[in-house]
């Protein structure tokens, strides 16, 4: 009697969460992108405070042409697969690595490449991979910098100690005091951060892995990625995608349609 | 299950630090909370208001933002580079997040060491003059245990609250067990981590509960 009652009880509390997670259906008209709000040029918070960035305006067109309402959803990158799971965002969309995700997602055709790279102060000495034996290096939690330090043991076993951090801004402020004497990081960010920071880091030339950027989509969504792969190629095609690359690198840097 | 286990290792490993952080917090913001609740009760006025500000603005302004002001506030304020800082087993990390908390939590303990000593009253102070005992005999053989005893429930509150704060230090990418829960909830698609994670704090706040509450059955000795 008394498991019948709890019995019942269960089915209610799970009928109203199936309910709740029904509410939570987004609707079609929106275009939600996830993105690391800590992740300059493609998507960081400008000096207005507004969202901006170069996969943010690459997103915003996008949706102008689906005919949807961008949202720019700023998201704790450890959380985005809860978060893409879960219906809050649509796609995450910021300097986003294929190479050993392409079975977690639904990707888009890669619209770039990037190498992780490493970063280091000028005055420090460090000039190749070897030379980091022995000292910290930083990483951002759950990027493809770590992935890509974990599919080379050979390499980060040398290292003393290899850090998480939460962001790569962060990351940069524990370099430049010396918390950490090097961070793995993709190179379009590093690159845009030290030139227009200003700060006296330098980039070894030694990649430590070579990759692309693309749009992740949740794995078996299909429907939208083909929409999302259509509308890059028209911007590509008519050289919207050119113009705005121009802006934010001075060149085009995007692959698609080439 | 080869998952569960995975998770309960990494867990482990991040405890580590997240006792780290309560039980060295702790050691040093009691005595420090001590410390400065006399400041703030010193008769001399100008070292009062500073006291008084002080617990304000630490009991006034998040943690989260005093971990990281403590962790770069030296290098990017000040100038002074203490990134590479070791002491025996302990890096600047650990430090900032110990130096942090241990501010932080003083600024309480002050406030409820003041309201334990001023709620003594002045017979008391009065009676020990008369027979005889010192300053000094007065505070620690007379007050102080009875300090101890009213304030142990509001300390007790904050020594709970103490082990759940620990999982701020994530900021500062230490690696205690909140950081470990994400890392592995991230990993596995899944809220199981976390679940564990809630035992694990849970669990350790019951056996604090348990011996806060014998130390308190073990000073009323009145009843």
């Amino acid at each position: 009697m008394v498991m019948k009652k709890v019995l019942a009880s269960v089915m209610a509390v799970a009928t109203l969460a199936l309910a709740i997670a029904g509410c939570g259906k987004k609707d079609d008209k929106k275009f939600v992108v996830g993105f690391d709000q800590e992740f300059p040029p493609m998507g960081f918070v400008a000096d207005d405070g507004s969202y901006a960035g170069f996969d943010l305006d690459l997103a915003q067109e996008c949706a102008k042409r689906m005919g949807r309402e961008f949202v720019a959803q700023p998201i704790a990158w450890d959380s985005k697969d809860q978060e893409l799971k879960s219906g809050n965002i649509d796609c995450i969309w910021n300097g986003f690595t294929i190479s050993g995700r392409e079975d977690g997602y639904t990707w888009s055709e890669p619209y770039m490449v990037n190498d992780q790279v490493v970063v280091v102060k000028n005055d420090s000495g460090i000039t190749s991979l070897a030379d980091l034996a022995g000292l910290k290096v930083a990483v951002q939690k759950d990027s493809s910098g770590l992935a890509a330090l974990n599919d080379n043991p050979a390499l980060t076993d040398t290292f003393g100690e290899l850090v998480e951090i939460d962001s790569y801004l962060q990351a940069m402020m524990e370099l430049e005091m010396g918390s950490v004497d090097a961070i793995v990081m993709d190179e379009i960010v590093a690159r845009y951060e030290i030139q227009t920071s200003g700060k006296p880091f330098a980039i070894l030339d030694e990649a430590v892995a070579s990759e692309e950027y693309g749009v992740g989509f949740l794995l078996g969504n299909t429907a939208l990625r083909d929409e999302v792969q259509k509308t890059l190629e028209d911007m590509a095609a008519d050289g919207t995608m050119k113009q705005i690359s121009e802006k934010w690198f001075g060149s085009d840097v995007t692959i698609i349609g080439k | 299950m080869g998952s569960l286990q995975s998770t309960l290792i990494q867990l482990l490993q991040g405890f580590k630090f997240t006792f780290g952080i309560f039980f060295f917090t702790l050691i040093f913001s009691i005595p420090l909370g001590l410390l400065v609740s006399k400041g703030r009760m010193s008769k001399i006025k100008i070292v009062s208001l500073i006291f008084q500000l002080y617990i304000s603005v630490l009991r006034g302004t998040p943690l989260m933002l005093q971990l990281l002001l403590v962790y770069f506030g030296p290098y990017y304020i000040f100038g002074v580079n203490l990134g590479s800082i070791q002491l025996g087993p302990f890096n600047y990390r650990f430090i900032a997040t110990i130096v942090a908390f241990s501010l932080n939590y003083a600024a309480y303990f002050a406030e409820i060491f003041r309201g334990g000593i001023q709620s003594m009253s002045k017979g008391q102070y009065e009676a020990a003059t008369v027979l005889g005992f010192s300053k000094m005999q007065t505070y620690f053989k007379i007050i102080l245990p009875q300090v101890v005893k009213r304030v142990l429930p509001s300390v007790s509150n904050e020594i709970i609250t103490l082990v759940k704060d620990t999982s701020l230090a994530q900021v500062l990418s230490v690696t205690e067990m909140f950081t470990k829960a994400s890392a592995a909830a991230s990993a596995q698609v899944s809220v199981i981590p976390f679940i564990v994670a809630g035992a694990f704090y849970y669990v350790t706040n019951l056996i604090i509960e348990q011996i806060l509450n014998r130390v308190e059955k073990s000073m009323s000795y009145y009843s």
